[in-house]
């Protein structure tokens, strides 16, 4: 490089200080408004209920838990107290969050890859596969066994859904996502149609059809810290997956041969990429249900204000999703009680309306642009 | 040897693209890959960038066969420019121009270095004051020297381009072969596939023209003067003669 040249691009960077690109916002700004929004909002689930609880009593709690013996005066704290902080809503509040983000991610990660706005994370055959391991749980009684035989078998379920789909989808050694994006359509048409016929065909309780179908439209009721330490490994490792595969993600809106030019080994990296978001989907439909527009509305909301490079979208989303996902069920819970609305039709309710919100954004840039 | 192809051919299904191409290509040296319509030149670049397998023969590139190298290790040392690339991704240009760095960024974040050469290659592509706009949002010929700086940040010592002047108005065509020829003199090996024969001509140094699915014209551009076999395999309708500095120069009859 020449010492020109250098000169020239110093001078040129040295002005480059309050530049970007229109429409987006700096990281430093989003995190400062976002994290405080996440702990409060955390902070406001634990504390709202049927039982309104002291902040202080909260903290007292948590402290008590949390540090060594003896650190916290426990004579204040009662049983109920303790009850309701810290085996009925904090478990709650966590897996609220931990399904907020690996729906996020894993939206994040289909929109990338398939380059597709409308992709969300139960395509492939995720999501109805997730829902007929669930549905037979309940059609065979299985779930009164243990509270982790749901889970465990949606979870089984929908990987099992992915590994098919993924397989018709596959010819020597190559799958275009086209091929793949339209197997799971029909592979999913398919697993939900065995899921109606199992209820259809066993349902003889009216009690039973309505677990099923709130199920279906995703609920945290009664989760506890099983849900969380079952749910929390596979989105931990997920969201670390999917941050490592960033650049390949990156890479990969620019089409796979371009990606396969800047070094992406195109179809290793796919399947990586396809199963770390399953898992993502997975263990979050298992814990929670089905909880849509999370992973729809997230992702695109998050990519107007940051742009679409995945290193901080990842983060980003995840974050947002947690807090969304918090809220929605803080709303559920709280504005008819003592009954619950289903934490699907809040997501929905919040999250439909913002889709359209931001299609608008996106239509008016598009006619300045 | 930077590049061989040795019995080169490439068949799609039932249909044969190319046969028996045979070249070599030394560090330094710029090409223009030419041919009629359909004559198999963007199919030859997607073989040389490792992008598609031979169906016969072998191309090697440093003396070891392409199919040994690493997709990394291909990216750090051949760049390719295709002919069509998505724009319609909410990226900025400079973000994409980075990502010409990703094969060599180490961990997880490029750095200062990574950003320099981005900057340096934006500045030399004439595109650096468009580096906050939105790839969406640039017109076919900004869009084009921005992926042919991302292309260079990617520091290869082979530049594979498909019609890289396409979209470019004349000025920056000359602008955009100058620089070709700057990369050339800089040890890098350049093979651009175009249709305009006096771009060629009077920038690259050897001329390469495919024909019935091979190698029909392999020659330096000091002889195509001379030598006007080359020239019939593009129409009857052409004529070389010489410009008054001497260089050989196509007009229509």
């Amino acid at each position: 490089m020449s010492a020109q040249a250098t000169a020239t691009i110093r001078a040129l960077s040295e002005t480059r200080g309050d530049t970007r690109v229109r429409g987006r916002i700096r990281p430093v700004v989003f995190y400062s408004v976002l994290i405080p929004v996440f702990v409060l909002a955390g902070i406001a689930a634990v504390a709202i209920g049927s039982t309104s609880l002291e902040w202080s009593m909260i903290a007292r709690v948590l402290a008590w838990k949390t540090l060594p013996a003896g650190w916290v005066d426990v004579g204040v704290i009662t049983r109920a107290d303790e009850a309701i902080v810290w085996l009925i809503r904090l478990p709650r509040v966590l897996v609220a969050a931990i399904v907020g983000a690996g729906l996020a991610t894993a939206g994040v990660m289909m929109q990338g890859l398939f380059r597709n706005p409308l992709a969300e994370p139960s395509l492939t055959g995720v999501g109805p596969g997730a829902v007929l391991g669930a549905v037979a749980v309940f059609v065979t009684g299985w779930g009164a066994s243990s509270v982790l035989a749901l889970p465990l078998a949606s979870i089984a379920t929908a990987l099992l859904a992915l590994l098919v789909v993924y397989g018709i989808a596959t010819r020597g050694g190559t799958t275009p996502m086209t091929t793949l994006l339209l197997a799971g359509i029909a592979v999913g048409a398919f697993l939900t149609a065995i899921s109606s016929l199992l209820i259809s065909i066993n349902i003889v309780t009216w009690q039973a059809a309505q677990e099923i179908v709130f199920w279906m439209m995703g609920g945290l009721d009664s989760r506890t810290w099983a849900h969380v330490w079952l749910s929390l490994p596979f989105v931990l490792v997920g969201f670390i997956a999917a941050l490592l595969q960033s650049h390949t993600l990156d890479l990969m809106l620019l089409g796979e041969e371009t990606a396969a030019s800047l070094g992406v080994e195109v179809e290793p990296a796919k399947r990586l990429l396809v199963v770390t978001s399953a898992i993502l989907t997975g263990a979050s439909v298992a814990v929670a249900g089905l909880v849509g527009f999370v992973g729809l509305v997230v992702p695109h909301a998050v990519r107007l204000l940051l742009g679409p490079a995945h290193r901080s979208l990842l983060p980003a989303s995840a974050l947002t999703g947690a807090t969304f996902v918090i809220l929605c069920d803080l709303i559920a819970r709280t504005v008819r009680p003592p009954a619950e609305i289903r934490l699907g039709v809040v997501t929905a309710l919040c999250g439909a309306p913002l889709f359209l919100l931001l299609l608008m954004r996106r239509l008016k840039e598009e006619e300045e642009a | 040897m930077l590049l061989q192809a040795h019995d080169v051919g490439w068949q799609l299904g039932e249909v044969r693209i190319l046969q028996r191409v045979n070249f070599t290509v030394e560090p330094g040296e710029f090409v223009a890959l030419m041919g009629r319509n359909g004559a198999g030149k963007s199919s030859l670049l997607d073989l040389i960038a490792g992008l598609r397998r031979p169906t016969d023969g072998a191309l090697s590139f440093d003396d070891r066969p392409l199919e040994y190298w690493s997709a990394d290790d291909l990216a750090r040392s051949i760049s390719h420019l295709p002919q069509m690339v998505r724009a319609d991704v909410a990226i900025s240009a400079e973000e994409l121009v980075l990502m010409g760095r990703y094969p060599h960024a180490m961990g997880w974040s490029e750095s200062d270095d990574d950003r320099q050469a981005a900057r340096l290659a934006m500045t030399r592509c004439g595109c650096f004051e468009f580096r906050d706009r939105r790839l969406s949002s640039l017109s076919g010929g900004e869009r084009q020297r921005v992926l042919l700086a991302a292309c260079l940040a990617q520091e290869p010592r082979l530049l594979l381009l498909d019609e890289p002047a396409t979209f470019l108005d004349i000025d920056q065509q000359l602008q955009c072969f100058t620089m070709l020829r700057e990369e050339a003199a800089r040890g890098v090996a350049c093979i651009a596939v175009t249709h305009d024969l006096n771009l060629a001509l009077t920038f690259c140094s050897r001329l390469v023209v495919l024909a019935g699915k091979t190698v029909a014209a392999d020659i330096p551009v000091t002889t195509a003067a001379e030598d006007t076999t080359w020239l019939s395999l593009f129409s009857p309708r052409l004529v070389v003669s010489r410009t008054p500095s001497g260089h050989p120069w196509v007009s229509y009859a």
